[in-house]
């Protein structure tokens, strides 16, 4: 059994890493300089990422080897939900009030979200912007840096983990890790609960991240927030995917995202109706 | 989003079950625009044939190897387009959830709530929970609405 071993705050959430050992000095130092590394490349919230370079000037840049997986599960989500889900909305969320100095106040402006042919090439090293564009990859990016840390504690001989950041949860082991799925509108509750092994699993809820009215899950295609689903859960092997199905499932029929990805999922409708993969691990308290 | 006819869930219910009323007038393959959705779709074409705007509710009928089973459709109909369409399948037997869960891509339920604490998890999966920066400006908007 783990116990908790390192509680911290990182990118804007609080992050959990369960290990049978307490970790090494070692360890430690790793994995806050990962987390700092992605943070410098990947933050729209801060002034001197290459996402906020990028954001000023169109051009060719080169990005960190973690990027070709990040971009890749980005360009296949764009596809599957038919343009839905967009590492473009970073302006839009800005607009929205959703910036760098949570001003939360949303502006008259609406500026339409490029679609990607019109604003970005990735050429799998180089990502070219045709026009400013300001990337967000808060749909995936928690997730991905949950799988980077967990290789950083593989590196230092943890094989066993739980990675948590906060509604992203990577297990690596042996053993099962029972996961109560959290009621968006009643966070003392849980509608059911899934069994993991050496899986992620990932939830995504507007609830906590709302404000007047609004909230951070946007439609790429109109550059609003979403309505028609409350909550998602994405069960699948990496946090970097089971992040950005969860995501997508805001936007796409289970059934489309099924035919291109391995998965388990959970969803939850504005009606409090809740519909779940067949295959789920786990039960529903219906 | 996919027409009716094409839909797995739709062409299983239409080649397995009988839909009775006011569905079976339909005998061309209605276009729809997936389960449960909330906006028409301006793409769907429009059926021959005048059906007046509203929800209909039918249920559809077949034998399984464990005996008869139903499933309810809710279609709503808007200018001759179905714009939303729900399928709850009722099947009692493990059998029958399973293969309705298959047709409609998951079983549809109302959920009732437990509370966690009394739950035996390892973790809790919700939303990110925020920090810092964000709930400053959050507390801070508040402050000001009631200021105002």
């Amino acid at each position: 059994m783990l116990s908790p071993s390192k509680q911290f705050e990182a990118i804007g959430a609080p992050w959990q890493i369960d290990t049978a050992q307490p970790l090494s000095a070692e360890a430690d130092a790793a994995i806050a300089a990962r987390i700092d590394d992605f943070d410098r490349t990947y933050s729209r919230f801060r002034h001197d990422s290459l996402v906020s370079t990028i954001a000023r000037t169109p051009d060719t840049y080169r990005f960190p080897p973690d990027a070709p997986p990040l971009f890749e599960l980005y360009r296949r989500l764009y596809t599957a939900t038919q343009g839905a889900m967009s590492p473009l909305v970073g302006h839009a969320l800005e607009e929205l009030g959703y910036d760098r100095t949570y001003s939360l106040q949303p502006s008259a402006a609406r500026t339409r979200v490029p679609q990607w042919h019109e604003a970005l090439s990735w050429d799998g090293n180089e990502l070219t912007t045709h026009t400013p564009a300001l990337l967000d990859v808060g749909a995936a990016g928690k997730g991905y840096l949950v799988d980077l840390v967990a290789e950083v504690l593989r590196e230092h001989g943890v094989d066993a983990s739980t990675v948590d950041a906060s509604g992203d949860i990577l297990h690596r082991g042996d053993a099962d890790l029972r996961v109560a799925l959290e009621h968006p509108r009643d966070t003392s509750k849980a509608i059911g609960v899934v069994s993991i092994r050496d899986q992620a699993l990932c939830a995504s809820a507007p609830n906590r991240r709302a404000w007047a009215g609004l909230h951070h899950i946007l439609d790429a295609r109109t550059g609003l927030p979403t309505d028609r689903i409350i909550a998602t859960w994405a069960i699948a092997a990496t946090a970097l995917e089971a992040d950005g199905l969860a995501t997508a499932l805001f936007f796409a029929e289970p059934t489309a995202l099924v035919a291109e990805f391995d998965f388990q999922w959970v969803r939850m409708f504005s009606t409090g109706r809740v519909e779940y993969s067949p295959d789920l691990n786990g039960e529903l308290f219906v | 989003m996919r027409s009716l006819s094409d839909n797995k869930t739709a062409t299983a219910l239409f080649a397995g079950a009988t839909l009775v009323g006011t569905l079976s007038a339909c005998s061309a393959p209605a276009p729809a625009t997936g389960t449960d959705a909330s906006t028409p779709d301006a793409a769907a074409p429009v059926t021959s044939g005048d059906y007046a705007d509203g929800t209909y509710t039918e249920a559809g009928n077949y034998t399984s190897p464990n005996g008869a089973e139903q499933v309810d459709v809710t279609l709503t109909l808007a200018s001759n387009v179905i714009t939303d369409v729900a399928v709850v399948g009722f099947g009692e037997s493990p059998n029958s959830k399973q293969f309705q869960g298959e047709f409609i891509g998951g079983i549809a339920a109302d959920v009732v709530g437990k509370n966690i604490d009394e739950l035996s998890v390892d973790k809790v999966a919700g939303s990110s929970l925020t920090s810092g920066g964000f709930n400053k400006a959050v507390a801070a908007i508040k402050a000001d609405a009631l200021a105002e």
